[in-house]
């Protein structure tokens, strides 16, 4: 066990958080100590009853607590046009088995760092209100941060305008403070999550596992899938099960470093993550940017993990 | 099929030189007329440079100048990689002198004369595009369609989220942009493909005119220049987007909705692109993303050849 490295698991869930959980849970490199929420694919209350559901679905014994309700600064915003009304729309999910500390996310988030024996790394699926606000507010604890993997941002493009993706765009001052904390970073953008698509026969291979909570994975891959299809992508983007990959399957991922920088205003172009590409800033690097995937490699390790949930059971 | 009628909006700048040479040979482009503005070097320079280009050509094209500057901001350069006068230290004949309009004045009144079939070919900062729409409101229904070279679906050149041309006046790209008219963008995602190296140079001055060993010699700098940032070669951007504006075969192109963003911290003069979003911008815009390298170059040869 000490081999495991301890993360935090920071999210917004969201089908992909929840598939991106489930593959934390299931790899034997990883050690959950605690699970934060934040307002982003949909408000803080539903996607902390998500992350309550997702936890108890798959077994996460780890301390939950809830972020708040709006990001740093401006108003709340949400994607419930893409995880349904629930956030996690679906298949039926079991009720909480526990409820939320009575702390906030970046106390628990604090707390945990605090007392672990070795630096904490945080994977962080959703808007990054929580990590900036640790890091503004704890910033002692950076020396025990191991990394944050982030998803969020895209080197070219954005998705939800089109230079900012969605979980930057919902709290860039946040992101700015978490690009410019000097910690080693790890960036799941677009760049990489619009290649990490899932295939009908991907999702089919994971129900045919047959155990309960390959059912449900299939299930939200399914759900994903037709709404992606709906607006014109080929397959489901896994984005935030990437970030998770990232820590335990480096070798199916093409990682390049740069100088990022967060647009925090403008008319257009908040919320952006814009890299150096050619080292203008003679900036060191500050982020590992993930931009290639090997799919074939990324759907194996999906269904290893859903696969290990029955090996677990039976 | 008749050729286009077009004007050549340009800062020569030594890429705009090799455009100047390519366009004088190219058979589906009319050049009616040449206007400066400032861009990679200063008015005086750019305007000089232009005149001294069409009478080394000795080609019969009037040169209009435009702007010495953006409309709403300082002025920045590009000299230290165009050289203090734009071209590389090259001083061309100089007998002509300009045109009597200005250049935003004889954008439209070319334009009125053609009858709604001109294109502009604009390869340098839009300041004077921008100053001809501002001024002429029946502009926008007068141009069938403008091929710049600028900007970046993705990285910057002059900042990592702006290219030059339109860093120099974001303002005035925007409202390109916001025209009407169909802005075809020749920018960094292609241009850096249109790479001629240091070989296929020397091939291009080994045709032995005047005019081929004036393209080999004028880029040496810049080959030094693009060594230096770990480039083997010269990236001929307003080259390439002069082709493209006269045959686009050998080029991919994607509808797409274009703005400038002219307010950011560190993102001012991103053409911000708009190709997939959510968003989904109304598609003012062609991003011309890719270009078949061997075949640009074998068009520059067939080209050069005819000197």
């Amino acid at each position: 066990m000490t081999s495991r490295i301890p993360i935090i698991l920071d999210g917004d869930p969201g089908h992909d958080d929840a598939i991106a959980w489930m593959l934390a849970k299931a790899n034997d490199k990883l050690e959950i100590l605690a699970c934060t929420s934040v307002s982003g694919n949909q408000s803080i209350e539903k996607t902390s009853y998500n992350a309550r559901r997702v936890m108890t679905l798959l077994g996460i014994d780890a301390p939950f607590a809830m972020g708040r309700e709006r990001p740093l600064f401006g108003e709340p915003v949400h994607a419930g046009n893409i995880h349904g009304d629930t956030g996690l729309d679906g298949p039926a999910l079991p009720e909480p088995a526990f409820e939320a500390l009575p702390l906030s996310a970046v106390e628990l988030m604090a707390k945990t760092i605090t007392d672990s024996s070795e630096p904490v790394t945080i994977v962080a699926t959703g808007p990054l209100t929580n990590v900036g606000a640790l890091l503004i507010l704890h910033p002692e604890l950076k020396p025990k941060i191991a990394q944050i993997s982030i998803m969020g941002g895209g080197l070219d493009h954005g998705n939800w305008t089109p230079a900012a993706e969605f979980n930057i765009l919902v709290d860039p001052e946040a992101a700015d403070v978490v690009f410019k904390s000097g910690l080693s970073l790890t960036m799941a953008g677009l760049d990489v999550t619009l290649k990490a698509l899932v295939f009908p026969e991907d999702f089919e291979r994971i129900r045919a596992l047959g155990n309960p909570i390959a059912t449900v994975v299939a299930e939200w891959l399914d759900f994903f899938y037709g709404f992606h299809r709906s607006i014109g992508y080929a397959g489901a983007p896994v984005h935030d099960a990437v970030a998770v990959a990232a820590l335990v399957k480096p070798e199916i991922l093409t990682i390049k470093e740069y100088f990022v920088q967060i647009e925090t205003s403008g008319d257009f172009c908040r919320g952006a993550t814009i890299a150096d590409h050619y080292g203008f800033n003679g900036q060191q690097p500050n982020t590992h940017a993930v931009v290639g995937i090997d799919r074939e490699g990324f759907i194996d390790l999906l269904a290893e993990a859903a696969a290990w949930y029955g090996k677990e059971q039976a | 099929m008749n050729p286009i009628p077009v004007i050549l909006d340009c800062d020569p700048g030594v890429d705009d030189a090799i455009a100047f040479l390519l366009a004088r040979q190219l058979p589906q482009l009319n050049v009616l007329a040449i206007t400066s503005v400032a861009g990679n070097v200063g008015l005086e320079h750019t305007t000089y440079n232009a005149l001294g280009l069409v009478e080394f050509l000795d080609w019969d094209v009037p040169v209009y100048q435009g702007a010495s500057g953006p409309i709403f901001r300082k002025r920045v350069e590009a000299s230290s990689v165009h050289g203090a006068n734009g071209m590389a230290g090259f001083d061309l004949p100089h007998s002509r002198t300009t045109a009597a309009m200005p250049a935003w004045d004889a954008i439209h009144h070319i334009a009125l004369q053609q009858q709604g079939e001109l294109e502009l070919i604009a390869i340098g900062p839009l300041t004077n595009l921008a100053m001809a729409f501002l001024k002429y409101a029946d502009l926008p229904g007068l141009i069938k369609r403008i091929v710049i070279m600028g900007g970046a679906t993705a990285a910057g050149n002059t900042t990592p989220a702006a290219e030059f041309n339109i860093y120099a006046d974001p303002e005035a790209a925007d409202i390109v942009f916001t025209s009407g008219v169909p802005v075809h963008m020749c920018g960094l995602d292609m241009t850096m493909k249109a790479l001629m190296t240091p070989a296929e140079l020397d091939q291009v001055g080994a045709l032995g005119s005047n005019e081929a060993v004036f393209f080999r010699d004028v880029v040496q700098d810049i080959v030094g220049f693009m060594k230096r940032i770990g480039i083997l070669g010269i990236s001929m951007h307003d080259p390439a987007a002069v082709l493209y504006a006269a045959d686009d075969s050998i080029f991919k192109a994607y509808p797409a909705g274009i703005r400038v963003e002219t307010k950011g911290s560190i993102t001012q003069g991103k053409t911000v692109t708009d190709l997939f979003s959510d968003a989904k911008w109304q598609k003012n815009a062609f991003a011309v993303m890719d270009i078949d390298r061997d075949a640009f170059v074998m068009k520059v040869f067939e080209l050069m050849k005819k000197y």
